[in-house]
């Protein structure tokens, strides 16, 4: 097994899921701010 | 689920996106314009009919005062408020709302500073954030001037603003007169006041709170990001001049040792070596290699074991057919380049083997020098001098660049500490024993040349540096290639260092300096060095543009100058340092690119496979041109 490598793939899981709820988060902090200034034009 | 994660990058480059906003939001909020006035609206009034209505504020000290009057007085007034200047005082903005005076927007940094809309909504959005509310009131209406920003006597100030027997009366709530003027004008007889008309509030929407919330907090914040900010890069740069001087002062020492070595060298040392290369679908390199190979003048006997490790392109057959003496040809079924080296290394005949890749081009006296270190008994390894041989374009002379000023200066310096942490798979050498001592080539990591040295520098071995011993090598010529290549080397540098961070905690020179400096420089500096660029280029479109450009071109040259004299050093004509510069736009970026990637890939967990770089076969600045022939 190399390092770093998952066996079971429960890491990997996770950090994907932590990376999805990141990026949701920046994506709806990004529209809510941007759309609410921009919306303004 | 086994893909190279990505979807970090989205978060990178919008995290990058919104710090940005922040630093630039927090330095807009710092400009103040000119102020414009606009002419609005008459709004008709009763005769003797006033509306006060206050510009300038809120102010933490004059705004309250003129409150406390207004409160005596019982009169209700309206705050044409400024928006930066409601986030500096929310306190002094709710206390307006609280005692039952109105709120307009009169600008966002100044008066009239809502000639676009996107001001204006920071305005508003600065008033949801304090209050919670959008205002609907914009600009003041036509009015009458009390003459406040011009003179200051009471009475006449008070004749200006009763010249018109009423109205809106323009006063100002960030200095003194303005409650002294509210003060006389309630005690005239006759006059009754009102907020101007039309100036009811409405709650704000969610989003418009929210955009408040953040932009409060970007104008409030942004200076502390800012320190924040300017602290990595000044960890960055220290590190950065820190290396740089490593780099010099320690590569200078080692080149005069070594001179003087030559002035009086010692014996020269010819042990019978074997040369082990693993070659995977190598075959339009891999009759160049074995050639540069057969081609050496060392003293002493030299075999050469190709081993292929399951290639599809017919490398074995490529290299069977130059029917060399001395050539052995090992065949398996694919099992990675560390099973490909053990077999080779268990077929060895000689105790002194040279390790090197199924692309990699030798010149005549590169394994005699290579293996001189080796007369040291203490010595297990020697690493020799790995150059491009593919310099056209942009990206070979990069490469090539990267490899003298960054690569090879690294090596002296870790060869000065005797902790040098890898002896490339282009070009190595071991000592049969060193490498059983560790128990043969590890599939642990994706980098079993940085493992390999690493476990043998741990089991007591030390490992030397021979800059005379050059091998010619294939950079990859596309940018995706290259990627894929430095992923592979950076994410397995990372395996073996944590394969081996108990180093750490051993006496040696592995843990002490090896590791130390490898996190220093190929993990913290390239994570910190992007907020450098992020800095600059705040510095270039927000800031001060000729500073930055100043402190940007001061460092180009320190490192264009410390580029230069790694070239020299390597006795490299100073021709590609044209291409440095650039360097510094793509390719740098490149680089950190890679060791975040490699991160993330760690943290993920992912099995990353062996990336093959696709080969071209033409390696026109190795000895000998181009050494294959579609």
């Amino acid at each position: 097994m190399q390092v770093f490598v998952d066996g079971n793939g429960g890491r990997r899981v996770v950090a994907r899921l932590v990376s999805l709820t990141v990026v949701s988060g920046l994506i709806a902090f990004a529209a809510v701010v941007g759309g609410t200034l921009l919306g303004a034009w | 689920m086994n893909r190279t994660p990505r979807v970090h990058w989205i978060s990178i480059l919008l995290g990058l996106l919104v710090l940005m906003s922040v630093v630039s939001f927090h330095a807009y909020t710092a400009v103040k314009p000119e102020p414009v006035r606009h002419l609005g609206a008459v709004r008709e009034l009763p005769e003797h009919t006033l509306a006060l209505a206050f510009h300038g504020g809120p102010d933490p000290k004059w705004t309250p005062r003129a409150l406390d009057v207004l409160r005596d007085a019982g009169v209700k007034a309206t705050f044409f408020v400024t928006g930066t200047q409601v986030t500096r005082n929310p306190e002094v903005t709710r206390r307006i709302v609280a005692e039952g005076h109105q709120v307009g927007i009169d600008g966002f940094r100044v008066e009239g500073d809502h000639g676009d809309p996107l001001n204006l909504e920071f305005a508003q959005a600065a008033l949801a954030d304090a209050l919670g509310v959008h205002a609907r009131l914009v600009g003041a209406p036509a009015e009458v001037d009390s003459g406040d920003r011009d003179f200051q006597d009471i009475g006449t100030l008070v004749r200006m603003s009763l010249r018109a027997k009423g109205g809106v009366v323009r006063l100002h709530d960030d200095g003194s007169i303005g409650a002294d003027i509210v003060r006389e004008l309630v005690k005239e007889p006759g006059y009754r006041f009102v907020p101007v008309p039309g100036g009811q509030v409405v709650a704000a929407s969610a989003a418009e709170r929210f955009t408040g919330t953040v932009t409060t907090w970007s104008q409030r914040n942004g200076g502390v990001v800012l320190v924040l900010l300017g602290t990595a890069i000044a960890i960055a740069a220290l590190l950065g001049i820190l290396r740089t001087l490593m780099q010099l002062g320690l590569a200078h020492t080692d080149r005069r040792l070594r001179r003087e070595s030559e002035q009086a060298p010692p014996p020269w040392f010819a042990p019978p070596v074997s040369v082990v290369v693993p070659a995977y679908n190598e075959a339009l390199n891999i009759a160049a290699t074995v050639r540069s190979i057969a081609a050496n003048n060392h003293l002493a006997d030299v075999e050469v074991i190709v081993v292929d490790d399951g290639s599809t392109d017919g490398t074995a057959d490529r290299a069977e057919e130059l029917d060399l003496p001395g050539v052995t040809v090992i065949r398996q079924a694919n099992q990675g380049k560390p099973a490909a080296l053990n077999a080779g290394i268990r077929r060895a005949r000689h105790d002194v083997l040279v390790l090197l890749d199924g692309d990699t081009i030798f010149e005549p006296d590169t394994i005699g020098q290579l293996v001189q270190p080796f007369a040291d008994n203490g010595v297990g390894a020697v690493s020799g001098n790995a150059k491009v041989g593919n310099r056209q374009g942009v990206l070979g002379r990069w490469q090539h660049l990267e490899y003298c000023a960054g690569s090879n200066l690294d090596r002296q310096i870790l060869h000065a500490l005797r902790c040098i942490p890898t002896v490339p798979g282009a070009i190595g050498a071991f000592r049969k024993a060193a490498i059983t001592d560790v128990g043969g080539v590890s599939d642990a990591t994706l980098a079993e040349d940085t493992d390999l040295t690493m476990a043998v520098t741990r089991a007591g071995w030390r490992v030397a540096y021979r800059p005379q011993a050059k091998a010619w090598t294939e950079a990859p010529v596309t940018v995706p290639s290259l990627f894929r290549q430095r992923y592979r080397w950076s994410y397995g540098t990372f395996q073996a260092m944590w394969k081996h961070r108990g180093a750490l905690v051993e006496r040696g020179p592995m843990g002490r300096f090896g590791l130390i400096y490898l996190v220093m420089f190929h993990l913290l500096l390239p994570l910190l060095a992007p907020m450098m660029d992020l800095y600059v280029a705040y510095g270039f479109l927000v800031a001060d543009a000729p500073l930055a450009a100043v402190v940007w071109t001061v460092f180009l040259l320190l490192q264009t100058a410390s580029a230069g004299y790694a070239l020299r050093l390597d006795g490299e004509s100073l021709k590609p340092l044209w291409a440095y510069p650039l360097q510094q736009i793509v390719y740098r970026q490149l680089m950190y690119a890679v060791v975040i990637q490699s991160l993330i890939t760690a943290v993920h967990g992912t099995q990353l496979r062996w990336m093959s770089v696709r080969r071209t076969g033409r390696l026109a600045d190795a000895p000998g041109g181009t050494v294959h022939v579609i």
